[in-house]
C-alpha cells in the first residue's frame, strides 16, 4: 500500500483542520484489502484498501482521514450502542441507517474550505431532512427505501456504527486506544477547540457538550423546583413541636418530623417571543410539581405580567389552576406585587424569555427561573427592553 | 401425642422450604475483571467514604455485601432514611442538672456495636431520599467520624449508597458540602456478572494488593502529579458546582483533590489499571477536573525533552502518534529557549529516530520548526537527508492544499 500517500493525506488534513491534529495522529493506520474504502473500529484503527489509496487524489483522501475521525470524535459507535438498546433495534440494516445517520451529522460541516466535497458524500437534503441535527435526531426520520438506495455502498466500519466487522483486530489487536485513553484524546481536542477562533458551529457545539451532555430541561428544572420549595419547608425535622416518640422517653428531647407544604408562585413574562407549546409544557410541569410538593391545589398561584395574558389564561382555565393577572409590565412589578401576598410564597418560578430588568435585590423567597430561547431575534432598541443575565441569587434552568 | 417424641420427625413442609432456600442460597464466587468493584475496593481500602450511584434493585448493596464477606467485615446497614437526625448527631439526654452536667449526646445501639468490634463496613442506603436535616447530620459521621459522643475506630469503612436523580421520585438533591466528601461511583449493572451470578456464580472482590517497595515512589509520583496540574491552572483548585446538571455530583476543592491525591497513590502503589484510576479521580473531583489531572499523568508518563536532548542514542519514543508528535514538539520547543549546537543536533537525531520507528507525517511540523531556529554558522547535519521523505510528504500535501485553493 501508498503508505507515503495516506500519510501526505493526513498531514493535509492536520494542515486545513489544524483543531483536528492531535485526533489525526491518535488513529493507528492498518493495511487491509478487505475494507471497501477507508474505516475505523472503535479502538482508534483506521484500516485503508490499498486500491481506494491508489485511486483517490490526495485532497479526497484528507478528507476522508477527517470524516473518519469524526466518527470517533463524537463517539457513534458507543451512542449507536445505545440507541440499538433503547429502541430494541437489531441487524446489519440498522447498523447501515445508523452509519448513514451518523454521516449526516458529520458531513454538513467537514466539507469546504479546503477539503473538497466528495461526489456521493450523503448528505440531509438527500433524505429530504434538516441540515445541522445529530445522528439520534435523523435515526427517527427516515427508513431504508429508495432515497438510500445508492447509499448502500458505504461503510465507515465499527468505528461508525458499533457492528464488529470481519477486518477488526479487536481490543487485543496492537495499538488499539482503551476506553480511558479514547476519552483523554477526545478531551484534549475538545479543550483545544474552546476559545479558537477558526472553528465551525457544529465542532464548537460539540466541544462544549463531549463531556458535559445537556440535560432534558423537565428534569432540571422539577429538580430546582422541588429543592427550593424542600430547602427550609416541606418534610424536614425540626424541633418546633414534641416527636411522636417522645413519650416513651421522658429523658429525652427529640425532634419531630413536621410537614409545611410550600407555597410556589409562578410568574409568567414573556414579551411574545416564546413558543406557546414551550412556554405551555413549562408552566403545566412546574404547577405539576408544585402540586406535588405541595399536597393541595391552592398552594400553587399563577401570575401573569401583561405581554402573556394571553397564553396564561386559556391554559390556567383549562388546567384549574388560580390565575392571578396584573404581575405588571415586567417582572419587578411581578416580584414586588408577590413578595405583598399574603401568605407568602415560599418559591417563585419565573417563566421569562431573559428580556426583561431584574430586581435589583434578592427578593424574600426563594427563585428560580426557567429561561426560555428566543425564537428570533429582534432588535432591543426600545426602552425596557434590557435582556441582563439572571441574577446570582436565582437557580436558571435553560429551557428548550 | 407430642411431635417431640416422634422418633424421626417426618419433615414439616416448612423444613423442606428452608431446604430449597438454602440451595438457592448456595453460590459461589470466582474472581473476575471488574472495573467498579475494583475502584470500590481501591477506595475503600484508601478510607475513603464511597458513595455508589445506581438504579434501584441492580445489587448494590449485594455487592456490599460480597466486600464484607470478602474483606472479613461485619456490615452494618443503616438506611438513611428511616433515621432521624439524633440517630447520627446523638440523642440529647437532659440529666439532673444540666447546667452543671450539660447534656450528654448518647450514640445509638449500631454506633455501639461498631466501636466495640472495632472494625467494620458502615454502610449507609438510602442517601438521596434522606431530609434535609438528616443529612446535615450525617456531615459528622462521613467527615469526623463521630456519632454522638463516640468516635469511630480507624478499622471502620464508609460506604453510601443513592438513587439518581432521575429514578428518585421523591429525593432531595445532595447538599454540595456532603458530596464534596465523598467518591462517587456510578453503579452499573454488568449484563455477563448478572447472568453468572444468577447461575450460581459472583464475582469475588478483593483488598488491592499494594507493592510495599513502591510506597514512597507512589506518594512521590501522587504528589507530582496533583501538584503539577494546580500549580498550573489555579482555577481549577476550588470550583462550586453552578451549573444545575452539577448539583449533587463531585466537585473540585482542596479536600477533594487531597482524596485524588490518595487514590492516585493507591492506584499507584496498586499497579491499577488507567481505566479504574479514571473512574476513581472523575468521581472525586468531577470530570472535567479530573479529565485534566489524567492528561496531565499522561504527560507525566511521556519522557521529559530535556532527559531526550541530553542522550538522543539511547531515547524511546511512545508508540502513539498523538503522543509521540507531543514529544516532539516539547523537544523543539526546549531547544528554541536554549539554542546551542550540540541541542540543535541532538534534536535532529531524535527527528530522524522518529522517522524510523514511526509514521512520517507527524515530524514535519517539528522538522520545519526546527530548520528555522538555525543560526549563522551551524552546519545542517547530515541526519537532515534522511528526513527527505517527511519533506518530500510535506510537499507533496502543500501541492494539494495549494492545488485546491485552500487558505492556510
Amino acid at each position: 500500500m501508498d503508505f507515503d500517500k495516506l500519510y501526505a493525506a493526513r498531514l493535509y488534513a492536520a494542515r486545513v483542520r489544524p483543531y483536528l491534529a492531535t485526533a489525526l495522529f491518535a488513529l493507528h493506520p492498518v493495511e487491509s484489502p478487505r475494507v471497501p474504502t477507508m474505516a475505523v473500529d472503535r479502538h482508534w484503527r483506521c484500516y485503508a484498501s490499498p486500491a481506494f489509496v491508489a485511486a483517490t487524489p490526495l485532497a479526497d483522501l484528507a478528507g476522508v482521514w477527517v470524516h473518519e475521525v469524526s466518527h470517533l470524535l463524537r463517539d457513534h459507535h458507543a451512542r449507536g450502542d445505545r440507541y440499538a438498546a433503547a429502541h430494541g433495534l437489531t441487524g446489519p440494516a440498522e447498523r447501515l441507517r445508523m452509519n448513514i445517520a451518523a454521516d449526516c451529522e458529520i458531513n454538513d460541516d467537514i466539507y469546504g474550505d479546503g477539503l473538497p466535497w466528495p461526489r456521493d458524500c450523503v448528505q440531509p437534503r438527500h433524505l429530504r431532512l434538516d441540515p445541522g441535527q445529530l445522528m439520534e435526531d435523523y435515526l427517527g426520520q427516515f427508513r431504508l427505501g429508495p432515497y438510500t438506495q445508492g447509499l448502500a455502498w458505504l461503510d465507515c466500519g465499527s468505528g461508525a456504527d458499533g457492528r464488529e466487522r470481519d477486518w477488526d483486530l479487536g481490543p487485543d489487536g496492537a495499538h488499539g486506544l482503551g476506553d480511558q485513553e479514547r476519552d483523554l484524546v477526545r478531551f484534549r481536542v475538545a479543550e483545544g477547540m474552546k476559545g479558537r477562533g477558526a472553528v465551525p458551529a457544529g465542532w464548537q457545539r460539540w466541544a462544549d457538550e463531549a463531556f458535559h451532555p445537556p440535560q432534558p430541561w423537565r428534569a432540571l428544572l422539577g429538580a430546582a423546583v422541588r429543592a427550593a420549595a424542600s430547602s427550609g419547608s416541606g418534610d424536614d425535622y425540626n424541633w418546633g413541636r414534641p416527636s411522636r416518640r417522645g413519650a416513651s422517653l421522658p429523658e429525652v428531647v427529640l425532634p419531630g418530623l413536621r410537614r409545611t407544604p410550600p407555597r410556589v408562585c409562578v410568574i409568567v413574562d414573556t414579551s411574545g417571543s416564546v413558543s406557546d407549546a414551550e412556554l405551555g409544557s413549562a408552566l403545566l410541569e412546574v404547577t405539576a410539581i408544585g402540586r406535588a410538593v405541595g399536597g393541595r391545589r391552592d398552594n400553587v398561584t399563577v401570575m401573569s405580567c401583561d405581554a402573556a395574558a394571553r397564553i396564561a389564561h386559556p391554559l390556567c382555565q383549562a388546567e384549574g389552576i388560580t390565575l392571578t393577572g396584573g404581575g405588571g409590565t415586567d417582572l419587578r412589578a411581578g416580584f414586588s406585587r408577590a413578595a405583598r401576598t399574603s401568605p407568602r410564597p415560599d418559591v417563585v418560578v419565573v417563566l421569562t424569555d431573559g428580556q426583561t430588568p431584574w430586581p435589583s435585590a434578592p427578593p424574600p423567597f426563594r427563585t428560580v427561573v426557567g429561561l426560555f430561547k428566543r425564537t428570533h431575534q429582534h432588535d432591543c432598541d426600545h426602552e425596557g427592553c434590557d435582556s441582563e443575565p439572571p441574577p446570582r441569587w436565582a437557580r436558571v434552568v435553560r429551557i428548550g | 401425642m407430642p411431635a417431640s417424641v416422634l422418633p424421626t420427625a417426618v419433615p414439616t413442609r416448612l423444613d423442606v422450604a428452608a431446604e430449597l432456600l438454602a440451595l438457592l442460597n448456595d453460590t459461589g464466587t470466582e474472581p473476575r475483571a471488574d472495573n467498579q468493584l475494583e475502584a470500590l475496593t481501591l477506595a475503600v481500602a484508601a478510607d475513603l467514604p464511597v458513595l455508589l450511584w445506581g438504579e434501584p434493585g441492580i445489587g448494590k448493596t449485594a455487592a456490599l455485601n460480597q466486600l464484607a464477606e470478602s474483606l472479613d467485615l461485619p456490615l452494618t446497614t443503616v438506611i438513611a432514611s428511616v433515621h432521624e437526625p439524633t440517630d447520627f448527631s446523638g440523642l440529647p439526654i437532659v440529666g439532673d442538672d444540666p447546667a452543671v452536667q450539660g447534656v450528654p449526646m448518647a450514640p445509638p445501639d449500631w454506633a455501639v456495636r461498631l466501636v466495640r468490634a472495632g472494625r467494620g463496613l458502615l454502610f449507609l442506603d438510602e442517601l438521596s431520599t434522606a431530609p434535609p436535616a438528616v443529612q446535615a447530620a450525617l456531615l459528622r459521621l462521613v467527615l469526623e467520624r463521630r456519632v454522638g459522643a463516640l468516635s469511630l475506630p480507624p478499622g471502620v469503612r464508609i460506604v453510601a449508597a443513592a438513587n439518581p436523580r432521575s429514578s428518585a421520585a421523591d429525593g432531595w438533591e445532595l447538599s454540595a458540602p456532603l458530596a464534596n466528601r465523598f467518591v462517587h461511583l456510578q453503579w452499573a449493572h454488568d449484563h455477563d456478572v448478572v447472568v453468572r451470578g444468577l447461575g450460581g456464580t459472583w464475582p469475588r472482590a478483593s483488598l488491592p494488593r499494594l507493592d510495599p517497595a513502591r510506597l514512597p515512589e507512589s506518594v512521590a509520583y501522587a504528589r507530582r502529579a496533583v501538584c503539577t496540574l494546580l500549580a498550573a491552572r489555579p482555577a481549577l483548585v476550588h470550583k462550586l458546582p453552578t451549573g444545575e446538571s452539577r448539583r449533587g455530583g463531585p466537585w473540585p476543592s482542596p479536600r477533594s483533590w487531597d482524596m485524588a491525591l490518595r487514590l492516585i497513590a493507591f492506584g499507584t502503589a496498586a499497579g491499577t489499571g488507567r481505566e479504574v484510576l479514571s473512574m476513581l479521580v472523575r468521581g472525586t473531583v468531577g470530570d472535567g477536573p479530573g479529565l485534566e489531572l489524567l492528561a496531565s499523568l499522561d504527560r507525566l508518563d511521556l519522557p521529559d525533552p530535556e532527559t531526550l536532548l541530553a542522550d538522543p542514542g539511547s531515547a524511546v519514543l511512545p508508540e502513539r502518534g498523538d503522543l509521540r508528535q507531543a514529544v516532539l514538539d516539547g523537544v523543539v520547543e526546549a531547544v528554541r529557549r536554549r539554542p546551542d549546537r550540540s541541542r540543535w543536533d541532538a534534536a535532529w537525531s531524535l527527528l530522524v529516530l522518529a522517522l524510523e520507528t514511526g509514521a512520517p507525517d507527524l515530524v514535519v511540523v517539528p522538522a520545519a520548526t526546527l530548520a528555522s531556529l538555525r543560526q549563522d554558522g551551524w552546519e545542517v547535519p547530515t541526519a537532515i537527508e534522511r528526513l527527505a521523505g517527511a519533506v518530500a510528504l510535506a510537499q507533496r500535501a502543500d501541492r494539494a492544499v495549494e492545488r485546491v485553493g485552500a487558505r492556510r
